[in-house]
């Protein structure tokens, strides 16, 4: 008897995303994941595309859909759906974005005090992407004793007009007239040294101390003076609480807030992650990590189990079908050999290596990326693996997320939209052919 | 010890050395409940792979008189409570929480150990003299006054969630309803039940419904001697004490291994002990070692591996009722998943709710002493809300201490999942004689 309908590998963006879809299908899913994943590390947004020269994230799109072999090749009609989809399930869960694919992609500051360039950001983070104003000022607030998000240097760079990349072909400013830095000390944590994004953000759980705390913030503002403008604060607004803390400090603050993501732990991703689990378990799917999937079973063309390690002996989960969203170099999805190659460990899949043997680039800055960005599982169109010769390796199993070969998801900013996309086909298709093996099911529990 | 000589010493590499792998990148501190609570512990970053260079460099040849060796002078790995749950989360697969142990091991080892520790380590004779004498020792732990001049002078706190000791042992009942040693069954037909020291002393009914379950499913129980499994001096860091306990269970318990017989317990924590921690925290790296750890099982996990083999008796009757469970953080380790839960949905009636918290706080002993048991009862403080919050008559939990930690958080009674199930078979009007 198969223990799971479908067992996803990877906690993920994609394998979150193809595991509630699954389960949202009726399907009984597992997640299997050895650790948390890329979510603790992201800003939280949702990039699609940005390819340079691109001038919103749909542009980009298309053209990331031209280049032979990308991801977006065959998934590019899935990204808008899938995006609402997902935005929808997270906004159930009390997590909200704005922004759309349609508007134009915008350089927002980012806590080094450069800019990056985004269209789809959570509710929090979204206050950056409206053009500034003429008169419009920018207050980079922080926080005394936080030492991750660090006022004067940000403002220093952020004063620059080009770090926000000049002026639009209108002639229209990017950046704000003006950048302050201001640090304010908060009640019962002023005299504290050693402050954590975390802890930051659980304090602001706190309805009490977090409405005293905009008041001190918002004193410190008025202080500066009149004039209309924004305040960019370190992405600490509450974890569990966050919805009803940004609202707080909406309504708080003389200037417009927004929230800038920090290094990891990432607050944004730990508030991403926590939704996308909520939903899954909302739908009745199961997520185990810390159980790191060491092998699978194999009948033929098909896997008919995953095996993952645990205390004493393996933890066997009978499956008719697996969703491998492992991450590609960053995520352990592929390995790195001494010999140059590139492995994909679980299933022995072939890798697509346009970089072999070129692991040192002569320029690491090359604004064209590492050619390696570009490895990783060649698929058809219905996400299942391909040898060569463009044979599938394995008829029931899904490749999902940064896994996929072809894209360049540092220089091309589509990480996000090819794990929502995928994850959300890599589940449709499965539903497809659920609706047909039954016998298949009827097998596997007959042998055991 | 040399370099060599760590590289082929596996446990230890296993462990120490995977701080190498570490990626400063936080996860672990972001689940830490400890962490959550207090300032007091940095988190499982700080004290595990960082602090770990500094171990690591007093096993390692002097790199020139440029770099002394030293140890990690920071002491504040001992507010750690050895949950695990930093090293389920982390994406490089170090050992943190392990780690952690063996540093709190080294920090103790060559000292006195303080009289707690070396109190809460000694479960079977505390065990013993507390059933010989239960009136007394019940009316003892339950004077106020006397717990008042116990934390003064032991340093247990007063309203830490003691246990009550039973009126007989589990031991001294077995004989009645145990076959007799010389007609042992075969593996397949029976299991060793590794009662650890809570069903013995504390809670016989959890090891009586354990017994009679099995026995509905076609497995007798065979309880050879036993001592307590040594995780109390695990977790005090009273490492060779807990050797010596290490080995007299695998002495005993290995030469059933290896006839095939599997060895099951409802102490999710000892068997957690018995599978990993003798070899990844305390170096027993032996055959017998190796064997006991195949062989042994926690109890739900057993009874779903039945299942999954079409094996379990699913004739259970209903129970109409809603249960709040709280998988204990020790059970996670296991990486079994939450077999509990899926046994308890094959009971016709039943709605059991995970309660999807990481730890109660207690920890197995870390909440019984005087200065962390306020650390403790802030860290299981969202889970206990969420229980009163169900207005269910009981709860249930897989590990003893648990238990009683929400037992006495929530004043209502918590179960082992075994007891459910043996009820829902009693429901069903044609279970075994009820024993206990």
């Amino acid at each position: 008897m198969p223990s799971s309908d479908v067992v996803v590998v990877g906690a993920g963006l994609a394998g979150m995303t193809a595991a509630i879809a699954l389960a949202d299908a009726g399907a009984r899913v597992d997640v299997v994941a050895r650790g948390h994943a890329a979510t603790h590390w992201m800003s939280g947004g949702l990039d699609v595309a940005a390819p340079r020269g691109s001038v919103s994230s749909a542009n980009g799109l298309a053209r990331l859909a031209s280049y032979p072999g990308h991801p977006y090749a065959f998934l590019h009609r899935d990204v808008r759906p899938a995006i609402d989809w997902l935005r929808a399930i997270l906004a159930t869960e009390g997590l909200t974005f704005a922004g759309d694919l349609d508007q134009p992609l915008r350089t927002v500051p980012t806590s080094i005090g450069a800019t990056r360039r985004a269209s789809l950001l959570p509710t929090a983070q979204a206050g950056a992407l409206e053009p500034w104003k003429p008169d419009e000022r920018l207050v980079v607030c922080g926080i005394a004793g936080f030492k991750d998000f660090w006022p004067g240097a940000i403002a220093a760079s952020l004063e620059r007009p080009w770090v926000w990349g000049g002026t639009t072909d209108a002639g229209d400013r990017r950046s704000p007239a003006a950048v302050e830095a201001l640090v304010v000390e908060l009640p019962g944590i002023a005299g504290r040294r050693n402050l954590t994004a975390l802890h930051l953000a659980r304090v602001f759980d706190d309805p009490a101390w977090r409405v005293e705390a905009f008041g001190v913030i918002a004193a410190a503002l008025r202080r500066r003076g009149p004039g209309p403008g924004r305040i960019a604060l370190p992405a600490v607004l509450g974890l569990a609480d966050h919805g009803a803390a940004f609202d707080d400090a909406v309504r708080a603050l003389p200037l417009i807030p927004f929230e800038v993501p920090l290094i990891s732990p990432s607050v944004p991703g730990l508030r991403l992650f926590e939704a996308l689990r909520a939903g899954l378990r909302r739908r009745g799917g199961r997520i185990s990590v810390g159980e790191e999937v060491v092998r699978v079973e194999t009948a033929g063309r098909r896997v008919t189990a995953v095996v993952a390690a645990a205390a004493a002996r393996d933890r066997v989960f009978r499956t008719s079908g697996v969703v491998l969203a492992t991450g590609g170099i960053a995520g352990g999805g592929l390995i790195g050999r001494a010999d140059g190659t590139l492995v994909e460990p679980l299933l022995g899949l072939p890798v697509e290596n346009p970089g072999a043997g070129e692991w040192l680039a002569p320029d690491p800055f090359d604004p064209a990326g590492h050619r390696l960005e570009a490895a990783g599982i060649r698929t058809d169109a219905a996400l299942h693996p391909v040898d060569g010769r463009g044979r599938v390796a394995f008829a029931n199993v899904a490749i999902a997320g940064s896994l996929l070969a072809g894209q360049r998801y540092l220089t091309e900013r589509c990480g996000d939209g090819v794990a929502v996309a995928s994850g959300r086909r890599a589940a449709a298709i499965f539903a497809l052919e659920g609706a047909r093996p039954p016998t298949e099911r009827v097998k596997a529990g007959a042998g055991a | 010890m040399t370099i060599l000589e760590i590289v082929h010493e596996a446990s230890f590499a296993e462990v120490a050395l995977s701080a190498d792998e570490c990626l400063k990148c936080n996860v672990c501190n972001t689940v830490c409940p400890v962490a959550r609570v207090t300032d007091l512990f940095p988190g499982p970053k700080y004290v595990g792979p960082q602090a770990q260079r500094f171990r690591i460099a007093t096993l390692l040849p002097p790199q020139g008189q440029s770099t002394p060796v030293v140890a990690s002078p920071d002491a504040t790995v001992d507010w750690c409570s050895g949950c695990g749950m930093c090293t389920t989360a982390c994406p490089a697969d170090v050992k943190i929480a392990e780690m952690n142990s063996r540093a709190r091991a080294e920090m103790k080892a060559g000292r006195r150990p303080q009289l707690r520790d070396w109190l809460l380590g000694q479960t079977d004779l505390v065990g013993r003299l507390g059933v010989a004498f239960a009136p007394l020792a019940n009316w003892t732990l339950r004077n106020r006054l006397i717990r008042m001049l116990i934390e003064w002078t032991i340093g247990i706190h007063r309203r830490a969630p003691l246990p009550v000791f039973a009126g007989r042992t589990l031991r001294s009942r077995l004989p009645r309803v145990l076959p007799a040693a010389d007609t042992e069954p075969p593996p397949d037909r029976a299991v060793v039940l590794f009662h650890g020291c809570a069903a013995n002393y504390y809670e016989p009914h959890v090891a009586m419904a354990a017994i009679e379950v099995l026995r509905r499913n076609g497995f007798e129980t065979i309880a050879p001697e036993q001592v307590c499994c040594g995780l109390p001096f695990i977790s005090n860091g009273l490492y060779s004490r807990a050797r010596s306990k290490a080995r007299r269970n695998l002495g005993v318990l290995a030469d059933y291994a290896r006839r095939g017989y599997r060895i099951v317990g409802t102490s999710t924590s000892c068997t957690h002990t018995l599978k990993a921690e003798y070899r990844e925290m305390l170096d027993v790296d032996d055959e017998d070692a190796h064997a006991v750890a195949a062989a042994t099982w926690d109890i739900c996990e057993f009874l779903l591996d039945l299942h999954e083999h079409g094996r379990l008796d699913t004739g259970f009757g209903r129970l109409e009722e809603t249960l709040p469970y709280h998988a204990p953080c020790q059970l996670r380790s296991h990486g079994i998943g939450l077999p509990a839960l899926d046994l308890f949905a094959l009971v016709p009636g039943l709605s059991a709710i995970d309660m999807d918290h990481d730890c109660c706080g207690v920890a197995g002993t870390y909440g019984l002493k005087k200065e962390k048991y306020d650390i403790a009862m802030a860290v299981g403080d969202p889970l206990f809300r969420r229980v009163r919050a169900t207005d269910s008559a009981r709860a249930a939990s897989d590990s003893e201490t648990c238990r009683w930690q929400i037992e006495r958080a929530t004043d209502r009674p918590v179960k082992h999942p075994i007891e459910i199930l043996a009820a829902a078979y009693a429901a069903a009007g044609e279970s075994p004689a009820a024993t206990g």
